[in-house]
């Protein structure tokens, strides 16, 4: 299944969207180019701000950590230096998680990263905040016994099913294939690394690749093929674009 | 950060000179809300509300701890408010504007201090373990009217929450969790809910849920908060405008056919989401509620 994103939706925002897959549900909003506090404020760049609330409570050290992670792969993504002296601020708000997501065993931020990455692109595209490239992001997940595959962003039930895991990796690509974020957790070899960025590029941006949704369940014998499936994130996201123009461009077209 | 945008004086004089004329810019009726809308999550006790432009989602979640000393026999009950960027540029992270510390006295005063959760269902073993609830509201867009979408927002979120059931065997508890037993709904003792009446010229013209544009340029406001049954928990006043007593008698006759709606409104999405999640009619099997 594809994530469903709805994307300005949000009237006081400059951008905003909400983002829904396997249980988790962010709304993310952008507000920018704006004016910027004299102490934040950088002569020949724009700066960037993300703040990241938890679904429950306030912001603890692992927010930060997410904060400081997503600050340093959209800055480099930004133009910042096309809206100097302005700032961009990011706003996602977790509205939901799995309901099993605490029980997993692996590290929870690791798992919402990849989430937090699209709503944070989405929305930005929403603010028509200038890009150099877009980006795709996926976990997965490696089980410790041997001969099972990598699974490629397993739901919360399926890392409960696969428990005990070795490892967890995120990774992101840039439009260009490029790889622009990895975070791992546990203990793996470089070969295993290796498989899993194999297996996510796969799904993100390989044209012709796996299917989402496909390699999940190498195992099981489930018939994954049918409708509203997308050949790879990229595709999906040109697609939630392509409808974001459509959608503006109506004017121009009635006419 | 930039501040909010003030309205400008063209706008004001527009606003107030319509308003003599007995119109309001979207064409509602003085003692008019906005149109509500009302949804639930998947999991329980999430809800989130929709006043016109206004959204608030209010989220209740559940812990045990130990209850405060002074405390014994009372659980523990929070209602956190925390504006984000998301709903307006003008609200800064970790820095609370006084629309936020109104929003959150006044949701104290007519939620918690009118003991509209009997906070003593909360408490497991008196002095060692209680639950701890807390309601986090999120305001996702900011439209006007906060207060009163907030306040919605935490007690239709309150009456769908359930929390799950406790084993108490002498000193040692076991907390069943969704998959072994029905969870159970929390006993509310009334339903508390807010309007808000805006005043303008001198506290000649008030308007019912004004919008942001409107409530910019008002000069005092009177909130109420009853409950269904009539009752008054608060009654709150901002703002400069003289109010005379006696408007403040029409004000609280005027809220209590809005809330009489609004609660009726509530009851109604939660009868329809219990409906919704009674698949095959077990529910009144799997109960495990106590007759009160």
């Amino acid at each position: 299944m594809a994530p469903e994103a709805v994307l300005s939706h949000l009237h006081r925002a400059d951008g905003s969207a909400t983002y829904t897959y396997n249980g988790y549900s962010i709304i993310g909003a952008v507000n920018g180019p704006i004016e910027v506090q004299r102490r934040d404020e950088m002569p020949e760049e724009a700066t960037v701000e993300v703040n990241v609330r938890p679904a429950v409570g306030v912001g603890s050290p692992k927010e930060r950590h997410l904060e400081t992670l997503l600050h340093r792969t959209l800055q480099s993504i930004i133009l910042t230096r096309s809206i100097p002296r302005t700032l961009v601020q990011i706003t996602l708000q977790v509205r939901s998680l799995p309901a099993d997501d605490t029980s997993t065993g692996v590290n929870t931020s690791l798992t919402l990263l990849p989430h937090l990455l699209h709503t944070s692109i989405l929305a930005l595209l929403s603010a028509s905040i200038p890009l150099s490239t877009t980006l795709t992001a996926i976990p997965v997940a490696i089980p410790s016994s041997s001969k099972s595959a990598p699974l490629v962003s397993p739901t919360a039930n399926d890392l409960l099913r696969a428990k005990p895991l070795r490892s967890i990796h995120v990774f992101a690509f840039s439009g260009d294939r490029k790889l622009l974020l990895n975070e791992s957790d546990g203990a793996f070899s470089y070969e295993e690394w290796d498989e899993a960025y194999e297996a996510a590029e796969e799904v993100c941006c390989r044209e012709g690749g796996v299917r989402l949704g496909e390699g999940m369940d190498v195992d099981m014998d489930v018939d994954m093929d049918g409708e509203g499936k997308v050949a790879n994130l990229e595709a999906w996201l040109r697609e939630v674009v392509k409808e974001k123009v459509g959608r503006e461009q109506r004017w121009r077209v009635a006419t | 950060m930039p501040r909010e945008a003030e309205v400008s004086v063209n706008e004001r004089a527009f606003i107030q000179q319509a308003l003599q004329e007995n119109i309001r810019l979207d064409g509602r009726a003085f003692d008019a809300f906005r149109p509500l809308e009302l949804t639930f999550g998947d999991e329980y006790g999430v809800a989130d509300v929709q006043l016109g432009k206004t959204r608030v989602i209010a989220r209740i979640s559940v812990d045990v701890t130990t209850p405060q000393p002074e405390r014994k026999f009372d659980g523990i009950f929070q209602i956190i408010t925390e504006f984000s960027p998301i709903a307006s540029p003008a609200f800064e992270v970790g820095r609370p504007t006084d629309a936020e510390v109104i929003l959150s006295r006044i949701l104290e005063k007519a939620i918690r201090r009118s003991n509209a959760l009997d906070t003593e269902s909360l408490c497991i073993i008196a002095g060692l373990k209680c639950f701890a609830l807390r309601a986090d509201v999120h305001v996702i867009d900011h439209d006007g009217g906060l207060i009163d979408a907030s306040c919605i927002a935490v007690m239709a979120a309150l009456q769908h929450f359930r929390r799950p059931d406790v084993i108490v065997e002498g000193e040692k508890t076991t907390i069943l969790s969704i998959r072994e037993r029905e969870p159970i709904p929390l006993s509310i003792l009334h339903q508390p809910l807010c309007v808000t009446f805006s005043y303008y010229e001198d506290g000649e013209i008030f308007l019912v849920d004004a919008n942001l544009a409107e409530e910019q340029v008002r000069q005092g406001e009177v909130i109420v908060t009853m409950n269904r049954h009539g009752e008054v928990c608060q009654i709150a006043k901002y703002g400069g405008a003289t109010v005379e007593a006696l408007a403040l008698l029409n004000c609280t006759s005027i809220a209590l056919e809005k809330v009489r709606e609004m609660s009726k409104f509530i009851q109604g999405k939660l009868e329809e989401d219990a409906k919704k999640r009674d698949v095959g009619g077990l529910m009144a099997e799997l109960s495990a509620e106590n007759a009160r």
